[in-house]
């Protein structure tokens, strides 16, 4: 058996030898910033070595009041993607699936999914130009109305809403693309069938694709459910401003603000491993979850 | 699916999308009609202007006459460039290597690094690690740190796992080395699944501001976004004024701010628009693969 293995990693030395600098990559940039945030249980010493401190950051963290409300706001605008967006890749892929024009499908497609590619400081330029100034968009819409002009990115009543509403313009046609594909293999039989039994186009929609697509529509929501606690780095850090952080700042941005810019090391390493760690059990949990329910994990 | 529809709800459903893809459309549409008006009509352009009154291309030529832009642009250049060869010979090596089913420890290789997807040691040590390695303000800062994304990596595998055995192992009879196989068989027989995984990392490095913003202190090494990041988002009129104090001031002052901004992002999309259309397709696969389970 011994000899066996050897004789094995002897035949693969040069597959081997290919893998050595990529393994020693996930080493370097994965496993040893793992190892580093062992700071979360320390005291950071510029001299000398670090002072091992047990859960005294932690403590910090869970009786700061700050970090109470960046934790609610995590939780709070996740949720709203999450529910509130959802649905709509869904119904977008329906509604193409509805189209009778193989070109007016294909344009409609290409457009929606370009807000995908571009970078969340583009999206935040674009929102805050469309958004912020009585000049913008929405606003002139309302001055032609004769509303007062709101300025939404300072407006703790509607930043929440900013996220949740450009999000979908960034995602919504990105995030069709799989139930579009689902929809695409249904076998056409059945819709011929369905129609020669009389079935209306709302009829075939509800008794053939939805339960085709079923299948595609939990994974996506198990896999986004373990992804729960990231609600959104880029987004809210382009984003926000001083008028809404008390609404919109996230564990992310409080790792970055307090940790990175503040100095605070430990105490930030602490927020962020505290996130890693529910994230982990969601993701575990979640892939549990998916192995009972569709018979087979997602990760 | 070619059964045809009709009636009025089908009518309703093209209405519907039209609007939705102009929404999605229209708020870059509005600034390039921004960045294309000129300075005797900027002031009255709005969020609602459809045509670019005075139409001029001086916008342009100031902003990427401010040396932080023009900087900014080759430096992500270089970045993006620098950093997809990086990506593609190692992502490609690696997913060669895991491909080979009987590869002793092969379980355990995919596991490590599938745990880097899940769990992450976190920014505060990811920069400590950085700085201990010397490499802050460096442009290996931000090419090096993802130069493998395990999501790629496995995207890769997948395409790689097509090719035929056969090919593999009449190429090892013929006495060619591992290496050799991967560079002059695999990756060109996969090229659709090394088209695909270059497009996500290309886009990927023409993005990455944030890294760059903590990793790198000179500012001359900013790529386009961090740029992009301070005058759109964080920067005033003032600044502006002060970043191009070596133009006439009257030439910056006769330019409205909305204009520099809406050309500043035209321009760090432009890349991606003139691509857009022509791999289009491989973005579809790369997402329905790397949905697929292995």
């Amino acid at each position: 058996m011994k000899g066996n293995i050897k004789k094995r990693i002897v035949k693969d030395r040069q597959m081997y030898l290919l893998l050595f600098p990529v393994i020693l990559f996930f080493i370097i940039w994965h496993y040893i910033p793992m190892w580093g945030a062992r700071i979360a249980f320390q005291d950071v010493m510029y001299i000398g070595a670090n002072k091992w401190v047990g859960l005294k950051h932690f403590q910090l963290l869970f009786s700061s009041p700050v970090f109470l409300k960046v934790f609610i706001n995590t939780v709070i605008i996740s949720s709203m993607k999450m529910f509130l967006i959802f649905p709509l890749p869904i119904l977008l892929a329906f509604m193409l699936n509805e189209v009778n024009s193989h070109n007016f499908r294909k344009s409609v497609q290409s457009v929606i999914y370009l807000p995908h590619f571009l970078s969340w400081v583009v999206i935040a330029g674009l929102f805050i130009s469309l958004l912020a100034s009585p000049e913008g968009v929405v606003n002139q819409i309302r001055i032609f109305f004769h509303l007062k002009p709101i300025s939404y990115m300072t407006s703790t009543k509607h930043i929440r809403w900013v996220f949740v509403f450009s999000e979908v313009w960034r995602s919504i046609g990105w995030d069709s693309i799989l139930y579009i594909a689902a929809i695409n293999s249904i076998a056409p039989a059945l819709y011929e069938a369905a129609t020669i039994d009389g079935a209306t186009h709302f009829q075939q929609a509800v008794n053939i694709t939805l339960p085709a697509i079923i299948p595609t529509i939990i994974t996506v929501f198990i896999l986004n459910l373990g992804f729960f606690m990231n609600a959104g780095f880029d987004q809210v850090f382009n984003m926000m401003n001083d008028a809404v952080i008390n609404h919109v700042d996230i564990i992310d941005t409080y790792v970055y603000r307090v940790g990175l810019m503040q100095g605070n090391y430990s105490l930030g390493t602490s927020a962020g491993l505290f996130k890693g760690i529910i994230g982990l059990v969601l993701i575990l949990s979640t892939d549990k979850l998916s192995r009972k329910v569709t018979g087979e994990g997602v990760w | 699916m070619s059964i045809h529809r009709n009636g009025i709800g089908h009518y309703i459903i093209i209405l519907v999308l039209t609007v939705c893809a102009l929404i999605l459309v229209y708020p870059l549409y509005n600034q390039l009609v921004i960045s294309l008006t000129g300075s005797d009509y900027i002031l009255e352009a709005s969020g609602t202007t459809i045509i670019p009154h005075g139409f001029t291309l001086n916008t342009y030529k100031t902003v990427l006459a401010i040396p932080k832009v023009a900087r900014g642009v080759l430096n992500s250049i270089y970045i993006t460039t620098a950093g997809l060869i990086i990506n593609i010979v190692f992502t490609s090596m690696g997913a060669y290597v895991l491909t080979k089913r009987d590869l002793l420890g092969r379980k355990f290789f995919i596991t490590m690094i599938v745990i880097t997807m899940i769990f992450e040691g976190g920014l505060i040590p990811d920069y400590f690690l950085m700085r201990k390695l010397h490499l802050l303000n460096s442009y290996w800062s931000v090419i090096l740190y993802k130069a493998i994304n395990p999501y790629y990596l496995i995207i890769l595998m997948r395409f790689f796992d097509r090719v035929p055995l056969s090919l593999i192992e009449a190429a090892r009879i013929d006495g060619l080395n591992e290496t050799k196989i991967l560079f002059k068989i695999v990756i060109p027989v996969s090229i659709a699944g090394i088209a695909t995984v270059s497009l996500f990392y290309g886009v990927f490095h023409w993005n990455e501001y944030f890294r760059a913003m903590i990793y790198l202190t000179d500012e001359m090494k900013y790529p386009l976004q961090v740029v992009l990041r301070e005058l759109l988002i964080s920067a005033e009129k003032a600044s502006f004024i002060g970043s191009m104090n070596f133009l006439k001031v009257t030439a910056a002052a006769q330019l409205d701010i909305k204009a520099i901004k809406a050309a500043l992002i035209i321009i760090s999309i432009i890349p991606i628009l003139v691509f857009y259309p022509f791999v289009l397709k491989y973005f579809v696969k790369g997402r329905l693969q790397g949905s697929v389970k292995e």
